[in-house]
């Protein structure tokens, strides 16, 4: 029961992560129709930039979000602007540009790092939390979860009662209407892109501690939140967290209970069986 | 206030546009009536910056806005009623009036605009937290107008306001289009109408094949034989 209990609550920490990845993929989705391949890539890119600040600096890999979000805000900037932004319109090329980026940011990597594990830590990777008999936490995951889920209510509040989340939402319904009252389209979707990067930082320090770090990590985490993003529908961003959640109690699950890769499979198969049932995914699409 | 001269557009290799020359004065109430496919939304679409002009001059208080994207030349204070409505089905009838003032003249003046329209349409003050794509036809349109009046327009561009609506909406559109130009607004409607437009537009001018074949006071055009011409492209 207690391994349940562990498990599950285990999992529930970690899913809020990668339902960050996800609301990051869906802000970019919803404004520019862009399903970016590259975002884990990002991710492990900003962690890269930590560890460097960490051997340089020796900086922890919290504080070093300070320099890591404006690093990929602008990055997400430029991305946008001098790559996606041109190819509008032409949604398969975008994508191959997207898994082409990935495949760059993947060799940078090895080739300025070398191939070998790296570690970042940080001054809260030893700490745990013990709740009752047997069930223990690591604080990082704690953090990551509270950090996680602060973040995506701010996006919420963003989106839903702002200007500028209206904006976004109008753009995401109907660009050409939304021209029309006046928004500033590329605008409005060069900053949404840029934010989505920002988010990526966070999520790159959030993981960190206690994480080895490798240059090839991108994929599994562009896998991550490539799940909860479809199952959650793509543009719903509550549906997008909650299948978050869900994909990484099934992970953790799947670790515990099942033995070796079929264990570590468990996420994806129950993604597929999901989609076979809903192909839209489990939560209708609301912007 | 808006002056177009010679202005050609078009899609793909075709010319829609062939050269079309208009004018509107500063508080006027204009119609630009056509048949199907003769260049109206053509036109507007010029005006609103969503179709560049391949030749020609569009100029607005003395400003050259010819090659301007959309919100810029809703930043003139140019607003379009798009054609079909186009409205944010999937948000409320209050946000998508909030979006009509998001430009950067309309932000200040949001609040007092906002209570402007309720008193105008106050059947949308009733439905602001419905959900848009959920109105009825008539409703929606006058969200679409709603919506363009919270941006502060000095031009009101509309293209095709009766389409698809029950007379007594018609009614209740034109009614509202009246009251708007005697209190000093500039409109520019595009319709199909013709008994329509001519009843509540003071000047007109009817566009055949993407060039201008007459102008004049409405109430002269209903009877004039080259009208139906145009119309029936006889």
């Amino acid at each position: 029961m207690d391994i349940l209990f562990q498990s599950v609550l285990q999992g529930l920490l970690m899913g809020a992560t990668y339902g960050i990845i996800a609301l990051s993929m869906g802000m970019v989705f919803s404004v520019s129709g862009v399903v970016n391949f590259a975002h884990g890539d990002l991710i492990t890119l900003s962690m890269f930039v930590a560890f460097t600040l960490y051997t340089v600096l020796g900086l922890d890999p919290y504080g070093s979000v300070v320099i890591t979000v404006p690093v990929l805000l602008l990055l997400g900037g430029a991305l946008y602007w001098f790559l996606i932004k041109p190819l509008a319109g032409r949604p398969v090329t975008v994508i191959q540009l997207t898994l082409g980026l990935m495949l760059i940011i993947q060799n940078v990597l090895l080739m300025v790092y070398g191939g070998e594990f790296h570690r970042v830590p940080s001054a809260l990777e030893n700490q745990f939390l013990f709740l009752g008999e047997g069930v223990v936490l690591r604080v990082p995951q704690l953090v990551a979860f509270g950090v996680a889920i602060v973040m995506s209510a701010a996006l919420f509040v963003v989106l839903g009662f702002t200007d500028f989340g209206r904006c976004v939402r109008a753009v995401h319904q109907n660009p050409r209407a939304a021209a029309l009252v006046g928004i500033n389209v590329a605008k409005i979707q060069l900053a949404a892109f840029s934010i989505g990067m920002a988010l990526l930082a966070v999520t790159a320090a959030l993981l960190l501690p206690g994480t080895p770090l490798h240059p090839s990590d991108g994929l599994r985490y562009t896998l991550v939140g490539l799940l909860p993003f479809v199952l959650g529908g793509m543009s719903n961003f509550l549906g997008i967290l909650a299948s978050g959640l869900l994909i990484g109690i099934a992970e953790s699950i799947g670790a515990v209970y099942i033995s070796g890769t079929t264990g570590m499979a468990l996420p994806y198969m129950m993604f597929a069986v999901i989609l076979v049932f809903r192909p839209q995914g489990l939560f209708k699409g609301r912007s | 206030m808006l002056e177009v001269t010679e202005l050609r557009a078009g899609y793909g290799t075709a010319d829609v546009l062939k050269g079309v020359t208009l004018e509107v004065r500063r508080g006027e109430f204009v119609a630009l009536l056509g048949a199907n496919n003769a260049g109206k939304s053509t036109l507007i679409n010029c005006l609103s910056g969503t179709l560049t002009a391949r030749g020609g001059r569009i100029v607005f208080d003395g400003v050259d806005l010819t090659d301007y994207p959309s919100h810029r030349i809703v930043e003139l204070g140019i607003h379009q009623v798009p054609e079909g409505r186009q409205l944010f089905a999937q948000m409320t009838v209050l946000e998508n009036l909030l979006l009509g003032g998001v430009g950067r003249n309309a932000k200040l003046k949001k609040k007092q605009k906002l209570e402007f329209v309720f008193d105008l349409f106050p059947r949308l003050a009733e439905r602001r937290k419905q959900v848009a794509g959920t109105l009825s036809g008539g409703e929606q349109q006058m969200v679409a107008i709603g919506r363009a009046l919270v941006g502060d327009p000095r031009l009101l561009m509309l293209d095709e306001p009766s389409h698809g609506l029950s007379p007594l909406y018609v009614q209740i559109i034109f009614k509202a289009m009246d009251d708007l130009h005697r209190e000093g607004l500039t409109i520019l409607l595009v319709e199909q109408n013709l008994k329509l437009a001519t009843a509540h537009a003071s000047r007109c001018y009817i566009i055949e094949r993407g060039e201008i074949a007459l102008s004049g006071v409405g109430s002269d055009l209903v009877d004039d034989p080259r009208v139906r011409r145009a119309y029936l492209g006889l």
